[in-house]
């Protein structure tokens, strides 16, 4: 392993913080499934089975504040001058941050996939109603969710990257999904719309949310999610690289 | 060994020029103290030194290599700075084992500098619990960690009591009698007088003396009053 990737891992071995924020994603789902459980109550429907599946997509948004810890907090704790004393051409740093972050939006995906599964059959046994774990329609739910989880890590890396403030990249990203994406979405018409990241991700993760109509395939949700993730990854690259650190 | 070049080194922060055409050496074996005012410019110096702020114009050089293009930054400079942070949530060693992992150095390593700054006992202490004269503690084994041949501190007796300063004093005359370059900038005239060989004076972002210690007197009546009189005439 690379010096910086073995840092960067040893770097989140070390504090408690991130893993606390990712248990959040875990907690999201047991109480989101729970919800949809209980008011639901027509679980012989197939489609509701995958609705609860989707809640795996809603907990990106706990691995985009975890990545946008892992720039803007090294910038809050004073421990960046650090990194980049070891690292002076800083480009290393980045692209190893969206490499372990990336990497572990994915475990955390993992676990909250299987934590989906796990509540979601629990739900359903206890109302008698079966539940079929093999449905391609659920290995897609669950795969665009966890792709999300991904995708917004390294996300959160890059707009941590050029925000850099930690508490304003985070009120930013908040701000962004609660209230202006609706509003510029409103403002462009829903053929572009569902081009904006959350859309985009209502597509790949398959968590209608915001009852859109229109929205991109999966696929195509995934890949402007991609190029939203390249977008952030490279502004992130190129305002840090000669940035002067005071 | 590695000298510290200092070449026309300008920086603009917008109106703002905090440091003007800035030309001095730090060479190996002594220990230069870098003293100025507050506000002079020394520590934008130091990070302009660091490849940590991009120069306006001018370049600083380690070994004749910008800090930017060393093949192993960690193992030829040990830098200590003012605004180097902890994680609050991280212990001591851990903070210095992330920093280890870094430099490609064996966690053998960590235990070494923690024996030399006299930091074992508190290395299991969250960084949340530092006092400042730990932290600086810290910031001096991190500096050590790579073994380097130029050492880069700004204002490392801040915080340390007297037997710290006593204690910081021979460490610096030591790694400079190894053959070391040393280059601290500070506060202390009188802690600098017992230490040092070469004396850097800055004022307003502007070089006012370069040489050796001697030159400017040996005693710290001497130095304060060419310190004030070379700090207090402006151009």
């Amino acid at each position: 392993m690379s010096p910086v990737i073995r840092s960067e891992f040893r770097k989140l071995s070390t504090v408690r913080a991130p893993w606390l924020l990712l248990a959040a994603g875990p907690l999201i789902i047991v109480a989101g499934i729970s919800g949809l459980a209980a008011s639901g109550g027509h679980l012989r429907d197939p489609a509701l089975q995958s609705r609860a599946f989707s809640h795996v997509g809603l907990t990106a948004i706990v691995t985009l504040m975890f990545g946008i810890l892992a720039v803007a907090g090294e910038y809050r704790h004073g421990t960046i001058t650090d990194t980049y004393l070891s690292f002076p051409g800083r480009r290393a740093v980045i692209v190893a941050k969206l490499a372990v972050y990336g990497l572990v939006g994915a475990a955390a995906g993992l676990v909250s996939s299987v934590t989906a599964i796990v509540v979601t059959a629990a739900w359903w046994a206890s109302q008698g109603a079966s539940f079929q774990l093999s449905t391609a329609e659920t290995w897609r739910t669950l795969g665009g969710g966890l792709a999300a989880n991904v995708a917004f890590a390294m996300i959160g890396v890059g707009l941590g990257a050029v925000i850099r403030n930690l508490a304003a990249a985070a009120a930013v990203a908040l701000a962004w999904i609660a209230l202006v994406e609706g509003i510029v979405g409103q403002l462009v018409g829903a053929g572009l719309a569902r081009y904006l990241p959350f859309y985009a991700s209502e597509s790949l993760d398959r968590a209608n949310l915001t009852a859109a109509t229109g929205l991109l395939p999966q696929w195509g949700g995934g890949l402007v999610l991609l190029g939203y993730a390249v977008i952030f990854a490279g502004a992130g690259l190129l305002t840090t690289l000669n940035r002067d650190v005071t | 060994m590695a000298e510290v070049a200092v070449c026309g080194l300008t920086k603009r922060f917008g109106q703002l020029t905090a440091v003007r055409d800035m030309s001095f050496t730090a060479p190996a074996g002594k220990v230069t103290a870098f003293l100025g005012p507050n506000g002079s410019g020394k520590t934008t110096t130091l990070r302009m030194v660091l490849g940590l702020i991009q120069p306006t114009a001018g370049q600083a050089l380690i070994g004749g290599l910008p800090y930017r293009r060393l093949p192993s930054p960690r193992r030829t400079v040990g830098a200590l700075l003012e605004a180097t942070g902890c994680h609050p949530g991280r212990r001591a060693r851990n903070e210095l084992r992330v920093l280890a992992a870094a430099g490609g150095f064996p966690d053998a390593r960590v235990d070494e500098v923690l024996v030399q700054v006299d930091l074992t006992a508190q290395a299991d202490r969250r960084g949340r619990g530092f006092s400042l004269g730990m932290r600086q503690r810290l910031g001096i084994a991190a500096a050590l960690l790579g073994d380097p041949e130029v050492l880069v501190l700004d204002e490392p007796a801040n915080g340390l009591d007297p037997a710290g300063q006593a204690w910081l004093r021979g460490l610096l005359r030591r790694l400079a009698d190894e053959g070391r370059t040393v280059l601290v900038a500070s506060h202390l005239l009188s802690e600098v007088v017992q230490t040092v060989d070469q004396v850097v004076i800055v004022s307003a972002g502007q070089l006012r003396f370069a040489g050796p210690l001697r030159e400017i007197g040996e005693t710290s009546q001497a130095l304060e009053s060419a310190f004030l009189s070379l700090t207090s005439a402006p151009g």
